[in-house]
């Protein structure tokens, strides 16, 4: 059985990026053996790649749960442990409630988008990785695995459509 | 002369009409690796003018910031102006005035980005850092009005000694939440969109300097899945910092509307302040602006009149909203007619300093509606800095008419006593200034304009054809 490699293909543009992924996926490279590294967002559709996906906004969603529950403990149970009657007011105030609670709740919402990019992305993380910096001035990378036999025809496939390079990935430090 | 020439006597030639797309930082792309050695190179190189500013600011800083609050904290609150019944001074003044300005910054980016306004891309960071530094300011306004600054946990909401939890009913433990869970999310906000700029800085320095890029940029490449969690993230952020902004300044405002007191007790008290917040920031927003593109280098390239006629609209808008709320909240007491609604605007108008109620009716109203209706003017940078000058001078005195005037005219008219300011002059100056300070280190450290964004959208951006002319069009990729 022959070796798995993996190689990384170097566009200065987006229409050559777009036309090589193609091209790997008729040489039978699937979807989830290849990734695209580029300094600016690009959608899946803009490469013909399927979305990528995120766990951020469920995670934000357990946040602002975690946060309203929170808030209603601040407002309602400290009240409850220590009964304090302040000027005439319930001791459970509906509307001011919504004050703390609405509060605690944006900042659980906020806190944990944060917190599920970290854990979604894998940051922080500092070892060596697949990347060359031309990506950040503006270059494609994608990032393939295909089996050894095949680098020569694909290096000669991508190379064609406009690569820039095509060479195996090499992990370094960032 | 034609018939059709004379029967038209105004028209121009097409062509002097026809403005130059390039004007327009989307339709005038650059590679990447030019805009990121643009950025790269504000922020290493700077003159001597940067050198003598700073000097300046620092001295500043060290005399009117430090000094002047070890002074106050080794002489206690007596060597303010504080008095009875002008218990919050200027400090509470100069807390308002800077959540104003911190209001903008995020409300500014946010809201464009929600509403997919293009031409945010190039100052949504330097409007987003002023709502961090102006943070800074206000709580730290709020600490030397403690006095006794080193008990400031007492302001932290715990249980005391015997065990009583602090009164969430109060509005000033409303103000404790709503600022800090602001001050946290305003920087994670701004903190977000970094990630992918301090990754490209990291990929251009070496030695020490790449140590701490690569450290701040978490391992960030621009992976697929990257993008989207972080575009998610931010979209997150986006929508939900907005209704924050205005719950933090509708707060602030009931730290004094919930109060029956003259002058305060208003149920249109919150959103006048949220617009009175947006007033001053986004005044802020372009007096800051000047300050980048004048004082950093290949600033004029990204920051460009347009971007200043934009925000001279929302200035005009936020103008006008302003005087509607102001009108609403003095009509009303004025119809009404309460005795002590009326002995207090007797001495807001007529009193001995009754000149402060014209200067910021002039500043906050007549300056900018005289100036900002106008295209050229409102895009001539120097100008719309100088209208922004104006206008936070006249927040600014809004906030001392409505914090230390209204408080001199109470129910009781023994205890009324004309406040005079002393050492929170110096305090003033020296939170101006630390802000200043801040701001300049920081144009050093992070790179101010997110250049991923510009060249997000420059990919975005095309002219099309449609018959004669060649009319800018942008196309919704992410």
């Amino acid at each position: 059985m022959p070796e798995s490699i993996t190689l990384l293909a170097l566009f200065e543009d987006i229409d050559p990026a777009a036309n090589g992924i193609q091209k790997l996926r008729s040489m039978g490279v699937t979807d989830d053996q290849m990734n695209v590294i580029s300094g600016i967002p690009m959608p899946g559709r803009v490469l013909g790649r399927p979305n990528a996906i995120t766990n951020v906004s469920r995670i934000a969603l357990v946040g602002a749960g975690l946060g309203m529950l929170s808030g209603v403990a601040l407002i309602y149970g400290t009240i409850y442990l220590y009964p304090l009657y302040v000027g005439g007011q319930p001791l459970y105030p509906v509307p001011m409630g919504w004050i703390v609670t609405f509060e605690m709740t944006m900042l659980g919402l906020m806190v944990f988008a944060f917190l599920g990019l970290f854990v979604d992305s894998g940051f922080p993380s500092y070892t060596p990785k697949d990347y060359v910096p031309e990506i950040s001035d503006g270059k494609i990378a994608v990032l393939f695995k295909c089996d050894s036999n095949q680098e020569r025809p694909v290096v000669d496939a991508l190379t064609k459509l406009g690569a820039e390079s095509v060479k195996p990935a090499e992990a370094r430090q960032l | 002369m034609s018939a059709t020439a004379r029967a038209l006597p105004n028209i121009r030639p097409q062509a002097a009409e026809q403005e130059d797309p390039r004007e327009h930082l989307m339709l005038d792309p650059k590679p990447r690796g030019e805009m990121n050695g643009m950025v790269l190179e504000s922020m290493r190189s700077t003159g001597w003018r940067y050198w003598l500013v700073t000097l300046v600011l620092g001295f500043l800083v060290l005399t009117c910031f430090f000094y002047a609050w070890y002074y106050l904290i080794a002489n206690g609150l007596g060597v303010a102006g504080v008095n009875r019944p002008a218990y919050w001074a200027v400090f509470l003044v100069n807390t308002v005035f800077w959540i104003g300005i911190s209001h903008a910054g995020t409300f500014i980016s946010a809201i464009l980005r929600v509403m997919k306004i293009e031409g945010r891309r190039p100052f949504t960071r330097a409007a987003e850092l002023m709502t961090t530094f102006g943070l800074v300011q206000a709580v730290s306004s709020v600490f030397m009005h403690l006095g006794r600054v080193w008990l400031a946990y007492w302001l932290i909401p715990y249980p005391n000694e015997r065990g009583l939890w602090p009164d969430f009913h109060s509005p000033l433990m409303w103000d404790f939440l709503a600022i800090n869970t602001y001050l946290l999310c305003s920087t994670m906000y701004l903190f977000l969109p970094l990630i992918p700029d301090l990754a490209m800085v990291r990929d251009h320095k070496t030695g020490w300097q790449k140590v701490a890029y690569r450290i701040l940029s978490l391992g960030f490449r621009g992976t697929e899945g990257e993008w989207k969690n972080l575009h998610t993230a931010m979209n997150i952020f986006a929508f939900a910092i907005i209704p924050v902004m205005f719950s933090v300044h509708t707060i602030v405002s009931w730290d004094f509307a919930m109060a029956m007191r003259p002058g305060w007790s208003s149920s249109v008290f919150g959103p006048y302040f949220v617009i009175g917040a947006l007033h001053s920031g986004m005044a802020a927003v372009a007096i800051v602006l000047f300050l980048v593109r004048s004082t950093m280098k290949n600033m004029k390239y990204f920051i460009r009149p347009e971007h200043f006629n934009l925000l001279g609209k929302l200035m005009l808008m936020v103008s006008m909203a302003w005087a509607y709320f102001y009108f609403n909240d003095y009509l009303v007491p004025w119809y009404g007619g309460d005795k002590w609604e009326q002995i207090l605007r007797l001495f807001i108008e007529k009193g001995p300093i009754w000149w402060l109620w014209y200067v910021l009716l002039i500043c906050n109203i007549v300056v900018p509606w005289l100036i900002l209706w106008n295209r050229k003017w409102r895009s001539t940078p120097w100008l719309l800095a100088l209208t922004g000058v104006v206008i936070n001078i006249g927040m600014w005195i809004e906030r001392y008419v409505i914090i230390p005037e209204t408080l001199t005219i109470n129910r009781m008219p023994f205890t009324w006593r004309i406040y005079i300011p002393r050492v929170e002059i110096f305090l003033t100056i020296g939170t101006v200034s630390l802000f200043l300070l801040l701001y300049m280190m920081a144009s050093r450290l992070i790179p101010l304009i997110p250049v991923w964004e510009v060249q997000e959208g420059q990919e975005a951006h095309m002219l099309r054809k449609v018959g004669k002319a060649e009319i800018p069009a942008v196309s919704e990729i992410g």
